[in-house]
């Protein structure tokens, strides 16, 4: 037998279990889930005891999980129940943070949390919907670039700063930050794209050879989602997003093509990148600065991620407790600093279990692309959602523990953030339809 | 009850619940990956064996184990070498596809028998059949 036949043999396909075993595991997380949000809201009420809707934002949350646990169960029984109980248990623990951290938020949030809920379940179960986006795809992107240029048009910042930088589109009080909604139209073009780009380079090579050559065809896209990610940068000073999208966009062609340069040269461009944007903006000076020495100015600039630090710091192993540590200190902990406040309330232990789940959710994402037996769009869509959804969380994690400049995105499912929580939501809509397998 | 115990209490149960729900995400994991191992079991037990008919019975080297796929040919890459100046280099293979076994020859220039018939299109090989390529016979023998 040669070499190439081992490799044709298909390959034998993960079964989620579905039967009687996998229904009791998907209560018994939900079950799980429900007992840890609701010790933290309880805490939570008993430590301060002014916050009176707690229990209206649990409520809500409770309804959702076992709503949408039901709805999945009962319309797509073929999906893989973790990637549907993690993101509930995140989100729940984000809500439990939120009312602990910034409480008048915290009934937006759950507002936000109802249509995450909602589009999550749609997308997951609408017939046709993958067909859809291949069909559509440049409409789409355009669509998506449309409200890029909006924002950078008409972008205002919710809180009114002069100088903040201008991210969010808004409806009356209602504020929506496109960024967020391009990244799923992004992640969606990209794996629609390099499908095409890979199907028709096979048909013109006659072996089986692994990798494909970096053609113009190949080189053309990369440049054209760095460049994308410039104007992001310049004219939005989104450090994060620009960062994001083309490191997706790398991983990616990474995977399509197995091609190492293109890793070298994504690498080299990212930072070429960095270093012209150290010159040109304040921004990323400030960001690399209090990066490799925050200390000197741990009163000033260097403010907030030095009082991160801290919060991690007094945490320990188990942590001060719900409602029992400082974590204010840290400026703005709600969204982007959501983490440091974990690791003080929850402590290592919590920063554990956060680790864990976005583990686990990034290895049944990838588990759907290995053992996925459909069309090469549908493992690059499974890879493009689940390399975004870690990615992100590294970036921030990383960020919050000053492993990495800090670049602001929010922890996916935990932060505060109705955009963000509402992308995170119909990306996990499209992997559990992906895990279903798709028809 | 006062309040540092019922405080006390709701850590232990946040600490267990959240402990509960790890172990039963790995738990499900770790299923899964057994489930996923004895599903690949039977791809790589024996599924059967084909043997040369007129060869000397006791001599290991005229068994061979049946696979999802066995390639036989004159060429050295084939799982069974036919040493036949009838043979082509890349003669004819055995597949096992949705569930059976098939015949397929690999547009040989003097053509593959089964059962002394010369085969036109892939065929279904049943126990027992003899496979004839040149002067060469072998007998499959599939497993139930």
């Amino acid at each position: 037998m040669t070499s190439t036949e081992v490799d044709n043999k298909p390959l034998p396909i993960v079964r989620f279990v579905v039967g009687s075993s996998g229904g009791g595991n998907r209560w018994l997380l939900l079950a799980l889930a429900f007992t840890f949000v609701f010790a933290g809201m309880a805490a939570i009420a008993l430590t301060r005891p002014a916050q009176a809707d707690v229990w209206t934002t649990f409520a809500i949350w409770l309804i959702c999980s076992a709503s949408a646990t039901l709805v999945m169960k009962l319309c797509l029984p073929g999906h893989d129940p973790l990637l549907l109980a993690i993101p509930l248990f995140l989100s729940g623990w984000g809500l439990a943070a939120i009312e602990r951290l910034a409480p008048a938020f915290a009934d937006r949030q759950a507002i936000w949390l109802i249509i995450s809920i909602v589009a999550m379940l749609a997308v997951a179960c609408l017939p046709h919907l993958l067909r859809w986006l291949r069909r559509y795809r440049y409409s789409l992107l355009a669509a998506a670039l449309l409200l890029l240029f909006a924002t950078i048009a008409l972008g205002r910042n919710p809180s009114g700063l002069e100088f903040a930088p201008r991210l969010w589109l808004s409806i009356g009080s209602i504020y929506f930050q496109p960024s967020e909604l391009m990244k799923v139209i992004l992640v969606a073009f990209m794996a629609t794209y390099l499908a095409e780009q890979s199907a028709t380079h096979r048909a013109g090579q006659s072996g089986a050879g692994a990798g494909f050559p970096a053609t113009p065809r190949l080189l053309g896209p990369i440049l054209l989602m760095w460049l994308l990610s410039m104007v992001i940068l310049v004219w939005q000073r989104d450090l994060g997003t620009a960062m994001l999208f083309f490191i997706v966009f790398l991983l990616l062609l990474y995977f399509t093509s197995g091609d190492r340069r293109i890793l070298i040269a994504g690498v080299t461009l990212i930072l070429l990148a960095g270093i012209a944007a150290y010159q040109l903006f304040p921004v990323v000076q400030l960001r690399v600065d209090i990066w490799l020495n925050p200390w000197p100015e741990a009163d000033g600039r260097a403010y907030q991620i030095v009082q991160s630090l801290m919060a991690f710091a007094s945490g320990g192993i188990f942590g001060a407790g719900v409602g029992q540590g400082f974590p204010e200190y840290v400026p703005v902990v709600h969204s982007d600093f959501v983490f440091a406040a974990i690791a003080e309330e929850w402590g290592l232990l919590g920063v554990i279990g956060i680790l864990s789940c976005l583990g686990v959710l990034a290895w049944r994402g990838l588990a759907i692309a290995m053992t996925h037996p459909g069309a090469a769009f549908h493992k690059l869509l499974a890879v493009a959602i689940t390399m975004t959804l870690l990615a992100q969380a590294l970036m921030i994690m990383a960020g919050v523990l000053k492993l990495l400049p800090l670049t602001g995105v929010t922890l996916p499912f935990v932060s505060y953030g109705g955009s963000s929580l509402l992308a995170c939501h119909v990306m996990i809509g499209l992997l559990l339809r992906l895990s279903a397998g798709a028809r | 009850m006062n309040i540092e115990t019922t405080i006390f209490i709701l850590r232990l149960l946040a600490g267990l619940s959240l402990a509960g729900f790890l172990l039963t995400l790995f738990s499900v994991i770790w299923r899964n990956l057994n489930q996923l191992e004895r599903s690949a079991a039977p791809a790589s037990s024996e599924h059967g064996y084909l043997i040369r008919e007129g060869a000397n019975q006791t001599s290991g080297a005229e068994r061979w184990a049946l696979r999802p796929i066995v390639t036989l040919g004159r060429a050295g890459s084939n799982a069974i070498v036919v040493n036949d100046d009838f043979a082509s280099a890349e003669h004819a293979r055995i597949l096992l596809e949705r569930e059976k076994w098939w015949l397929e020859d690999r547009q040989s220039r003097n053509g593959t028998r089964l059962n002394d018939d010369q085969i036109k299109r892939r065929t279904i090989l049943a126990d027992g059949d003899v496979i004839g390529i040149g002067s060469y016979r072998y007998r499959i023998h599939i497993h139930p």
